[in-house]
This record gives C-alpha cells, sequence and structure tokens, in this order.
C-alpha cells in the first residue's frame, strides 16, 4: 500500500509512534508501554475480566462520562454567567442564539444523570463481585468517596441554571444540611455563603461544580487507578480451598501455557510493585 | 512477625489465559465509547434539558422535589425527623459501605458474580423482604388513620399522648435497625449464610431500599407530597417549563 508506506515510514511519523502499528507480539506490547494514555492498562489481560457481562463496562463508562462532562462543560463555560441576575438569561441565549448550544447543554445533563446511574451500577457491581475483598479493600473506600464526590458534582450543577427547579430543589438540600446536629446552622451557612440561597451561593457552588469538586474528582480517580493495577487489576475467580488441602496458586501453571516470547517485556505488569 | 490476628486464609485462585490489551481490550473499550457516545448524542438531539422560570424566592412549587438522585432521602423525610433522615442516615449508610470489605474480609467469592450458588436465591429474598416491609412502613404512614385528619405512625403516638421523638425518632430508627438486623438473621437460618452472603442480603437490602424509595418519590408523590398514582403526578404548579 503505497499511501499508508508514505504516510507512515517517515520522520516525522516515525518521531510520534516510535514502533508503527502493533501488530506482532513485541509491538503490542510496546505500544502498551510506550503511551501515554494507554500504559494505565497492564501489558496482558487475564481473559476472563474481557467478557463484557463480567464488569459490563460500567468503570469505564463513567470516566468516559466525566470526560465528555468535561469537554461540554467547558464548551457551557464560554457562555454560562454565574449571577443572579444573568445566570438563567445566559442560559436561554446558550439554547437559542449559540450554534449547537441547546445541544451541548442537553449532552452535559444527559451525560451528568448518566454519570451517576453509571458509578451506582459499578459499585454494585464491584459489589455482587467481591471485587472489594482483599487486597481491595481500599480501593472500595476510595470508590464509596468517589460516589460522594459524583452527587456533590450534579448536586453543586443543578443550582447553575439559577431557574426554580435549581432554587428549589437546593433549598430542600440545604435545609437538611442545616437539620445536622450541632453544627446544623453553621453547615447551613457555609453551603449558603450566608443565611438564604443568593449570589454568594451561587458564586460558591459554581465555583465547587467547575474546579474543586473536578479537581479532587481528577486526583481520587487517579488514585484509584492506580489502585486497581496495583491490586491485580480486574478481578478473577477465587474459590475457597477445600478442606485438608493444599491451597495451589494458578498463576504457575498459567505461565506454563502461555506463548514464548514476552516473558522479558512481561514482567514488569505482573507484580505488585 | 507472627501472625496473631488470623490464619491464613486458604483460597484456590483460577486467572486463567491471559492475552494482549492492544487489541483485545482496547477495542472492547473504543467499541463501547463509541456506542455510548452514539446513545448519549441521539438523546440529546431528540430530548431537550429542562428549563423552568427564573428562580422566584416567592414562588414555591408545589411539590418542590430534590433531583432524583436525592429523591430517596426526600422520601424518607415524610417519615422521620430531618436530622435522621437528612444526615444520620446518609452518613451512616457511606460509612457502612465503605466498611464492607473490613468486616467481610474473606477472599473467597471473588470474581464471581453472587459468589456462590446461594448467593443469588439470598439477593432475591433479601429484595422481596426489603420492598414488602418498605412499601408497608409507607403505607402505613400514609393511610392509618391518626385523629382529626392526620395519618401515620408518628401522628398516631403523639394521639397516645407520646412525645413527638418517640414518632419522629426512636421509632424509625427502631424499623431501621430491626429490618436488616431481622434480614441477616432470617437468611442465615435459612441459608446457613456466612459473612459474605449476609453482606450480600444487606447491601440488597440497601440497593432495594434506594431503588424503591427514589421510584416512589419520582413516580407516586404528587401536590403537597401526597401518594397519588404516577399519572395523577403531573406538573408542579408554579413551575413553567420553557
Amino acid at each position: 500500500m503505497g499511501l499508508r508506506e508514505k504516510i507512515t515510514n517517515n520522520r516525522f511519523f516515525k518521531s510520534i509512534y516510535r514502533e508503527g502499528y502493533p501488530d506482532t507480539d513485541r509491538k503490542r506490547v510496546m505500544v502498551v508501554i510506550n503511551s501515554l494514555a494507554l500504559h494505565l492498562h497492564p501489558v496482558r489481560v487475564a481473559k476472563k475480566s474481557l467478557k463484557v457481562t463480567y464488569t459490563w463496562g460500567l468503570g469505564g463508562l463513567s470516566i468516559w462520562m466525566f470526560v465528555m462532562l468535561t469537554i461540554t462543560g467547558v464548551f457551557l463555560m464560554f457562555y454560562y454567567i454565574p449571577s443572579v441576575k444573568d445566570a438563567w438569561w445566559s442560559i436561554i441565549s446558550l439554547d437559542t442564539d449559540v450554534y449547537f448550544g441547546q445541544f451541548m447543554r442537553n449532552m452535559h445533563r444527559w451525560a451528568a444523570h448518566s454519570m451517576v446511574i453509571l458509578v451506582f451500577l459499578h459499585m454494585t457491581r464491584v459489589f455482587y463481585t467481591g471485587s472489594y475483598k482483599p487486597p481491595r479493600e481500599f480501593n472500595w473506600v476510595l470508590g464509596v468517596v468517589l460516589l460522594t464526590v459524583t452527587f456533590l458534582l450534579s448536586f453543586t450543577g443543578y443550582l447553575l441554571p439559577w431557574d426554580q427547579l435549581a432554587y428549589w430543589a437546593i433549598t430542600v438540600g440545604t435545609n437538611m444540611g442545616g437539620a445536622t446536629p450541632i453544627i446544623g446552622k453553621q453547615v447551613q451557612i457555609a453551603l449558603l455563603g450566608g443565611f438564604q440561597i443568593g449570589q454568594a451561593t451561587l458564586i460558591r457552588w459554581y465555583t465547587l461544580h467547575v474546579i474543586f469538586l473536578p479537581l479532587t474528582l481528577i486526583v481520587l480517580v487517579s488514585m484509584h487507578f492506580w489502585r486497581v493495577r496495583k491490586d491485580g487489576n480486574i478481578s478473577t475467580p477465587v474459590y475457597p480451598a477445600p478442606p485438608e488441602e493444599e491451597a495451589t496458586l494458578a498463576p504457575a501453571a498459567a505461565r506454563a501455557k502461555e506463548p514464548t516470547g514476552e516473558e522479558g517485556a512481561d514482567e514488569g505488569d505482573e507484580s505488585g510493585s | 512477625m507472627a501472625r496473631t490476628i488470623e490464619e491464613e486464609e486458604r483460597v484456590i485462585e483460577d486467572p486463567g489465559e491471559r492475552v494482549h490489551v492492544w487489541p483485545h481490550l482496547v477495542s472492547i473499550e473504543l467499541v463501547g465509547a463509541l456506542i455510548y457516545l452514539l446513545a448519549l448524542t441521539v438523546m440529546s438531539i431528540l430530548i431537550k434539558a429542562p428549563l423552568t422560570d427564573l428562580a422566584n424566592g416567592e414562588v414555591t412549587p408545589n411539590p418542590s422535589k430534590a433531583p432524583w438522585y436525592f429523591l430517596g432521602l426526600q422520601e424518607l423525610l415524610l417519615h422521620m425527623h430531618p436530622a435522621l433522615a437528612g444526615v444520620i442516615v446518609p452518613g451512616a449508610v457511606l460509612v457502612l459501605l465503605a466498611a464492607i470489605p473490613y468486616i467481610d474480609r474473606s477472599r473467597a467469592g471473588t470474581g464471581i458474580w453472587f459468589s456462590s450458588p446461594k448467593g443469588i436465591p439470598i439477593t432475591k429474598f433479601a429484595f422481596v423482604y426489603t420492598t414488602v416491609w418498605n412499601l408497608s412502613l409507607i403505607l402505613l404512614d400514609e393511610y392509618l388513620p391518626a385523629g382529626e385528619g392526620a395519618h401515620g405512625i408518628g401522628p398516631l403516638l403523639e394521639l397516645y399522648g407520646f412525645p413527638p421523638a418517640v414518632g419522629s425518632v426512636f421509632v424509625p430508627l427502631v424499623f431501621m435497625t430491626f429490618i436488616p438486623w431481622s434480614l441477616a438473621v432470617i437468611v442465615k437460618r435459612r441459608w446457613n449464610a456466612n459473612t459474605r452472603e449476609i453482606m450480600i442480603a444487606l447491601y440488597s437490602f440497601f440497593l432495594a431500599s434506594f431503588i424503591v424509595l427514589t421510584i416512589i418519590g419520582t413516580a407516586f408523590r404528587g401536590h403537597s407530597m401526597h401518594l397519588v398514582w404516577p399519572w395523577e403526578v403531573g406538573h408542579p404548579e408554579g413551575l413553567l417549563m420553557h
């Protein structure tokens, strides 16, 4: 193929993609190790963990939704004004005047609802497959914190249109916060930025929604992914050993069945270090 | 360092064959992301995100509802003291969720949906048991007469002279601990459940409660938060769409 050769066989292309298309086992290893995005993955995974009906890809879809929300969110930030006088009007303008404005806003809204549902389903999947058990306990705790951050992100975003739906939903929510025992009044003042919902509340929740909570989520998600790798990637079956029998570890036997050639490059992903 | 806390658990691990991430995993990821992006795009073209009237502190919509994922909590608010419903219960739920792996510490059962042949019947039973309890209590609070047009367990207790805290704090606490506790006891006796299986029952109790309360809050609460049929819920008054 002349065109393919021309595109791929020059200095510029090779300076970006060092090894070329991964069509040999060695190149399949190198592309994962060398790539910024791909090196999140191990070089090899257990075939059982690929089964769609095992994980349903829920964790991956959750983070994909976060990426979509960030992209559509940045678009919205060019037009949204976080002032009680202008917020609602800026959204009307976005919906009617801006090319793709209504579309981007819809994407943002439905991706947000999706993300809440997806992370909840992801937690449910992890629970029912026992993938919180040792050595993954702390990662589960990180996940619960991430669930909370996701709810908070959705809730802070809910206020921003400054319409009746937003205003009164947040009234219900902050009243619940104000019911906290002992420190309720302080909690409510912290949430509202004052004694009632107003400009201070809007600026506060806008800042939480567009920068503080997303940064928090990114830091926690990075830890969450890191722990997935360190704790042994996606879980595979672990059975109780029958009594009076020695526990057998399958990896040694499984390695004997693997195709030859990659043991050297492969070593890095197996251990916990 | 000698292990004195507990014995090493003996398990059999079965990870099976391994395959290259490129192309086997990345291709699945690409297809999944594209399918979801397509679905989201179609939905965004067809369905408009809601935008109601400009915020007005003088006009309260009736009913005034939280976003759907908090409607379960808002439903709880109708049945007990706000500090309990809005702060203590959600706080306790998060703490208990986080504590799961430190209570169920065995490795056996990882990587298998429902972990054991008993897992599925236990889950089904937990769902049914929880739903029956939840619906009964919601219906009781809505229709149990408590004198002078009032309804519910709390108002009834007040009618009999108990202080309000009994109906709004003590009784809900009793129910919220009794139901999962009794579930655990039944599951242990009926299926000789181990820790993991009891945990499955308890998580199913949480999940079923969340689902039932959210459905009731979304589809069955109408004007003044009365229990109505979904087709009677209608549009909150004072909330015009743009």
